[in-house]
């Protein structure tokens, strides 16, 4: 079992690439990972948020960014998101 | 019982510490780094709050200066200072180049 990993080591292996957060709510978030903390509170750089609403898709870009890690469903690394 | 065992050196193996203007991407570096500055904090309800962020805490318990209420992308009301307690942040952005 040398080769476990845990999985927040799987996220500190995404520093410094994009990834996609689902919230658990109808938001969806990507962005460059900057860090984290063991809340997974995490610091996004180039963000666009993906609001889901009965009228649409909404898109909001954002500068460097703390996500609370409250709220935080799922983690893909590597993907840009809902549109790629 | 054993005096030939040498005490455990001094602890001086810890990096020294990063210099303030480079921040490392923590959480915790980050918010040293928007304290002062112009930040927009969305809520989990989607309402955002505009304003100078003057102090926060552990809970992202948030004091703001010079806030605005944004609902929609529409200014609701404006508040000298403003508190907003941390269970309701979805997240706190830098309105400007940190």
């Amino acid at each position: 079992m040398a080769s476990q990993i845990l999985p927040l080591e799987l996220i500190d292996r995404c520093i410094g690439s994009r990834i996609w957060v689902i919230m658990k709510g109808d938001r969806e978030f990507t962005g460059t990972l900057l860090g984290f903390d063991d809340f997974v509170n995490m610091v996004l750089e180039d963000v666009t948020e993906f609001e889901t609403t009965p009228q649409g898709r909404k898109k909001t870009q954002l500068n460097q960014t703390l996500l609370n890690g409250n709220n935080i469903c799922m983690l893909i690394p590597g993907s840009n998101g809902p549109d790629s | 019982m054993d005096e030939s065992t040498p005490p455990p050196p001094p602890a001086e193996l810890s990096p020294p510490p990063v210099p303030s203007t480079v921040p490392s991407g923590s959480p915790t570096d980050f918010l040293k780094g928007v304290v002062g500055k112009r930040v927009v904090v969305r809520l989990t309800s989607g309402v955002d709050y505009r304003g100078v962020l003057s102090c926060l805490d552990g809970y992202m318990n948030i004091a703001l200066e010079q806030t605005e209420e944004h609902v929609n992308g529409v200014v609701t009301n404006r508040y000298g200072d403003a508190f907003i307690r941390g269970n309701n942040v979805l997240y706190i952005s830098a309105a400007e180049a940190i």
